[in-house]
């Protein structure tokens, strides 16, 4: 065989592992849009019809979908917007300032990363109860409003800046906070950025801490009611299709909007801590 | 003033940017860590206040073969890892390759990454059904082989859920494993293919060993999340019983489905004391690196 004809060969290789690839990564997905759209008479599984949008409206409607999504947006937003908030400022003096007790919290917010929420649910359920968390939407936000991960990976980005900018705004008579918002954070988006995707998906995503702190069916987010309907609705599962189909399309057109920050280069950082 | 630092600021500042954070991870992480370690000396349950009763919960969780159970199959679950890795590479030396659409074919495969776990599931749920589910449908292709009972047969239902676990990550660890190709000089790997290495070959004796590190690191990552895994058994494989389930599951339903809270704290203790042992390797991992 020649050079040249094998070199084709790997490119064929190539092509032929990115579509099998990408069957896997959306066919999962699509199927459950094709169940979504059948109706009780078609056989799931299968590509036939009849067809019929009755799932989306009875997951709208009757599944009380309408609540848990605008529940979800608002977890949602305020769950990034405090994670980025709040990393961002921890991580400030974390990176430049020098002060007593510095390398204690440091070490303190290290360890944080080791307790995973799984084990400690049943204490953090009773200490965001005994503070009147129980059932509120405050109680699904409050306690996952900030990240370990998130304040390293704010440090990390500080620490890449040069101080030549700070020092200017210093002698030009900035306060620490000026800085911090006008110097510091636009040097640091693509870091803040990526740190808001983690957050937004994070939060859309979340099960245990919604399912565990949420008990009425009006401050529901979308994966609780969603497995609720699960139970509800067990022999006409094709509602639940609908409401999960629902629930990915504002998180896939966030991240489309999202995706030009999205570089492995980030990644890279992300995990190191 | 210590040298490398900006400059002389009133004390309380540091502290002022540091409150919030201290605050929520104090109160609920830290606060929670401690009332576990606590709470799992206790009687203690959704109907009565915590009373001390040593070392019991400990005791019976020993004898507890339900326990036993959940531990070893989140065990079983950390084979997932492997296939993870697998997939994740796979997909970083296909996107990495790829002259022309590679942004968009990284795009596609990060998909699942942002898809909700329980979305994942669900889907999966209806893939893997037992009647007619599309996986057993090209199974049964291959001649002789039978349906598979995948969201009711132990350990195929704990495998089902493994699926969706590696189907919702390995798109993050090809970014990761996309950084650390990065890192890997081209000129390398073409002065590799000057000396006649072929594509396999360049892989096994110049990619494979500088990507070492970070096999390593997503190898202990993803271990730790596997030990952790809830919402893909939750949902894929409701009802399942939960002697075939894993830990987290099990806990679960010890402290919200029976309201024995003390006991729940007593194997989360143990559950912590697995994933310390990956954690610590983590953390030496990740300081040891980029400093």
């Amino acid at each position: 065989m020649s050079t040249g004809a094998r070199h084709a060969g790997w490119i064929l290789a190539g092509y032929a592992a990115a579509a099998c690839l990408v069957a896997l990564a959306i066919v999962p997905a699509l199927w459950l849009v094709v169940g979504a759209f059948q109706s009780p008479q078609a056989r799931l599984n299968t590509l036939s019809g009849p067809w019929t949008t009755d799932n989306f409206r009875d997951a709208w409607e009757t599944g009380g979908l309408s609540i848990a999504a605008f529940n979800s947006v608002l977890v949602t937003l305020a769950r990034a917007g405090l994670n980025v908030a709040l990393a961002a400022l921890a991580a400030y003096p974390l990176a430049r300032f020098s002060f007593r007790g510095r390398q204690t919290v440091f070490v303190l917010v290290l360890a944080t990363t080791m307790i995973p929420e799984q084990v400690i649910v049943v204490p953090m359920f009773k200490i965001a109860a005994g503070l009147g968390l129980y059932d509120s939407l405050a109680g699904a936000v409050i306690p996952f409003s900030v990240s370990a991960f998130g304040i390293f990976l704010c440090r990390q980005a500080f620490l890449a800046i040069p101080r030549d900018l700070e020092e200017a705004a210093w002698i030009d008579g900035a306060s620490s906070l000026r800085i911090w918002w006008s110097v510091m954070l636009p040097l640091a988006a693509p870091s803040l950025a990526l740190l808001a995707l983690f957050s937004v998906i994070g939060a859309w995503s979340d099960l245990l801490w919604p399912l565990v702190i949420l008990q009425s069916e009006e401050r529901f987010t979308l994966p609780v009611a969603i497995n609720r309907m699960l139970g509800v609705f067990a022999t006409n599962p094709r509602v639940a299709y609908a409401a999960s189909v629902l629930a990915i399309v504002p998180i896939v057109v966030f991240f489309i909007a999202i995706q030009r920050w999205l570089k492995p280069e980030l990644f890279g950082g992300s995990v190191k801590g | 003033m210590k040298q490398g630092t900006l400059r002389a600021h009133r004390t309380i500042t540091p502290w002022l940017f540091l409150a919030p954070a201290i605050v929520v991870l104090g109160v609920f992480f830290v606060g929670s860590a401690a009332q576990v370690v606590v709470f799992s000396f206790t009687r203690y349950s959704a109907f009565s206040e915590p009373e001390f009763v040593g070392l019991q919960n400990y005791r019976a969780l020993l004898s507890d073969r339900v326990f036993f159970s959940a531990i070893a199959n989140s065990f079983f679950y950390l084979l997932v890892t492997p296939a993870l890795i697998v997939l994740a590479l796979g997909s970083a030396l296909v996107v990495d390759s790829t002259v022309r659409g590679g942004k968009l074919l990284r795009l596609l495969l990060f998909l699942p990454v942002v898809t909700p776990t329980i979305v994942a599931a669900v889907a999966w749920r209806l893939v893997l059904s037992e009647d007619n589910g599309l996986l057993n449908q090209i199974i049964t292709l291959v001649p002789g082989a039978g349906p598979v009972r995948w969201l009711t047969e132990h350990p195929f239902t704990l495998m089902s859920a493994m699926m969706v676990t590696a189907w919702k990550g390995f798109g993050f660890y090809m970014m990761i494993f996309l950084a650390g190709l990065m890192q890997v000089p081209a000129s390398t790997r073409e002065a590799a293919a000057i000396d006649g290495a072929g594509p396999v070959g360049t892989f096994l004796h110049v990619t494979l060993p500088s990507l070492r590190p970070t096999i390593v690191l997503i190898a202990v990552i993803s271990s730790i999340s596997a030990l952790k895994v809830f919402d893909e058994l939750f949902v894929t494989v409701r009802g399942v019983p939960t002697d075939q389930q894993t830990a987290v599951p099990y806990i679960y339903d010890l402290a919200f489905e029976r309201g024995a809270f003390g006991a729940a704290c007593a194997a989360g203790v143990v559950l912590f004391a697995v994933i310390l042992v990956f954690s610590l390797i983590n953390l030496r991992l990740t300081s040891g690196r980029g400093e």
